[in-house]
């Protein structure tokens, strides 16, 4: 059995969207209207046939006006149901339940002057309060409807029992119902226990199958809450873990900050010293101190190399890289790289190319991060190869721009080519030193970017060497 | 008369270093070891040219270099300032940019560590230049 604190208590719970209990409430009363318009209908049909077909004589007139006003009524209705639609939840139960109580009030109410004008106790139709009830059931809290079966047959029992005492007179069905029936005082009573009895039971049948349904319409409601609660609270809580792994992000990128700040500062300081007295800024220096510089100098440089490539790593892959991208040319970027390097090659006196359109589109990206990738391939190359040629050949589809670096050097030996890209991996055929860490930050370059690296040794084109390429996705045009 | 050069780094070695080269080719070099000594320094000495560092204790060389957007420092706008640092230059544009909204307005940026050569090939351009000004 349902608890009106509870109902209450629901019903504010789940305020804008609509209620299931209160679309419940709204169909029933819905269904509330229709019924009455068929029983109007039906008391017409019945007035009409009893009188003039059956020849059963009582005034007609008082069916009529009953007709009238419950059709009256059923309007009324239909239009503060329809004023149900905007109202919260908790108060359109509430009005809800009120209609429904007026309503099953006056239809009593116009019932019981019906039934005093066709026949009282003689009419058949009696029994039909008991669709009364059931549709009250399915409306108003049970105890209201025990409270209206009672009200029915109190008010039928007063009807009956008046005009058994003749206090009001009584209409005779003539022609149906013998007219003295309704002062046998054992047909009356025994009318009045069979239809009260029928009232109560199925009061009692209707309210336990209509709270039944609402209680479990309030489960489900219940559980959908519980369940949505359950959702928002994961949510919030991955919210919060991925601002903690910001925080704990940028955390690291300062620490990285201090870090290579701290690291390289003290060899800038001593690459400057060798620096200053290389360029003979303090004084002249003899062939074997020379020397000797120029050597700690490039092991300085080495180890500042290494730092550097040390700490990229961490930095692209904390998203930090992604953050400096913006529409750049590549054009520049490749003819930059080319020209820092043309240097190196001149000195192994190799020839360096460059195959570039005239044009290429803007590609999305960090400038001095591409450029930095041409340069370690085009560094690779040229170190690598003893004698020939250098080529960087850059060509484009409708859908990516790709950059090649050729040479014709000692290629790669095809069991290292898998691996050719791992962090601190160097070939086994090399013996120039380095980092073994450019190719590997290449590569994390190339695909932050979106594209793809690869290599191929010997070079197909040449059939010597190898051959470094690597592809950029065209910025998508905007007019699409 | 030789030109006079504000260098501006919190390490003492580069500072001996940058003043070695800069000395070397008859320029008048005076030093400071922060931001503010720096600022000091431009408004004391009026320099031709100020080689500034970034990160530094108390005011780095982002924060001088917002400084002097102020109005006040209108006087000193045409002395050119030259980036010598670790930082990288697209990190160190970007940072600026997200710190104050604004464009690094450096006249010039050179990453340590640096050779003697080009730096006084920056130098010697960027007093051309202001010369011509």
């Amino acid at each position: 059995m349902t608890n009106d604190k509870d109902s209450v208590f629901l019903a504010e719970g789940g305020e804008h969207e609509q209620h299931s209990e209160e679309a419940a409430f709204k169909m029933w009363l819905r269904v509330f209207v229709t019924v009455r318009w068929i029983t109007v209908l039906g008391i017409l049909a019945a007035t009409f046939l009893a009188s003039r077909i059956f020849d059963i004589e009582f005034p007609t007139a008082p069916a009529y006006g009953v007709c009238a006003f419950v059709a009256l009524c059923n309007l009324a209705l239909l239009f503060q149901a329809r004023s149900l639609r905007k109202m919260k939840t908790s108060l359109a139960i509430r009005r809800a339940r009120i209609y429904g109580t007026i309503h099953l009030l006056l239809d009593l109410a116009a019932f019981a002057v019906l039934l005093h004008f066709t026949g009282g106790i003689e009419n058949p139709f009696i029994f039909y309060f008991v669709l009364h009830l059931i549709g009250a059931s399915l409306i108003l809290h049970y105890t209201s409807v025990y409270l209206l079966a009672t009200s029915v047959i109190v008010m039928v029992s007063l009807l009956v029992g008046l005009e058994y005492a003749g206090v009001i007179p009584h209409v005779n069905l003539a022609g149906f119902a013998d007219p003295g029936l309704y002062r046998e005082g054992s047909y009356v009573l025994a009318i009045l226990v069979v239809l009260g009895s029928a009232l109560f039971a199925a009061t009692y049948m209707a309210t336990s199958v209509a709270g039944e349904l609402r209680k479990r319409q309030r489960e489900v409601m219940q559980l959908n809450q519980r369940l949505l609660g359950k959702r928002t609270r994961e949510l919030e809580q991955a919210s919060q873990e991925i601002a903690k792994m910001e925080e704990a992000r940028n955390r690291f990128l300062r620490f990285l900050g201090v870090t290579v700040h701290d690291l390289k500062a003290p060899l800038t300081a001593i690459q400057s010293y060798f620096w200053v007295m290389l360029g003979g800024f303090a004084g002249t220096l003899t062939e074997k101190q020379r020397s000797m510089l120029e050597r700690s100098s490039q092991r300085i440089k080495e180890l500042l190399a290494l730092i550097s490539d040390l700490l990229d790593i961490p930095r692209i892959e904390t998203g930090q890289m992604a953050q400096e991208m913006k529409d750049i040319s590549l054009k520049p970027v490749i003819e930059t790289a080319v020209g820092d390097m043309s240097d190196l090659a001149k000195q192994k006196k190799l020839k360096l190319k460059l195959e570039i359109p005239k044009s290429l589109p803007r590609v999305r990206g960090s400038a001095p991060r591409l450029q930095q990738v041409v340069t370690n391939l085009l560094n690779n190359a040229i170190n690598y190869t003893p004698k020939g040629t250098v080529t960087v050949r850059v060509s484009q589809d409708d859908k990516e721009i790709k950059v090649e670096v050729m040479d014709t050097g000692i290629g790669i030996p095809a069991e290292d080519l898998p691996h050719i890209c791992e962090d601190f991996f160097r070939a086994s055929n090399v013996e120039i030193k380095g980092t073994g860490l450019g190719l590997s930050i290449a590569k994390r370059i190339v695909e932050t970017h979106g594209g793809r690296i690869w290599v191929e040794s010997p070079c197909p084109e040449t059939g010597k060497g190898s051959k470094f390429s690597f592809t950029l996705p065209r910025k998508r045009s905007k007019r699409r | 008369m030789a030109k006079k050069i504000l260098v501006v780094d919190d390490d003492p070695d580069i500072l001996d270093a940058v003043t070695m080269i800069l000395e070397s080719q008859d320029y008048k070099v005076v030093t400071a070891r922060d931001g503010i000594e720096a600022l000091a320094n431009l408004k004391a000495e009026k320099p031709d040219l100020m080689v500034l560092d970034l990160l530094m204790p108390k005011m780095d060389g982002w924060a001088v270099c917002k400084e002097l957007q102020d109005p006040r420092w209108s006087k000193y706008r045409d002395v050119p300032i030259l980036i010598l640092t670790s930082v990288r230059e697209e990190a160190s544009r970007r940072r600026y940019e997200l710190e104050t909204g604004l464009e690094l307005d450096v006249d010039d940026y050179v990453e340590k560590p640096f050779s003697p050569d080009i730096l006084l090939e920056r130098v010697k351009q960027l007093i051309k230049k202001k010369e011509k000004s």
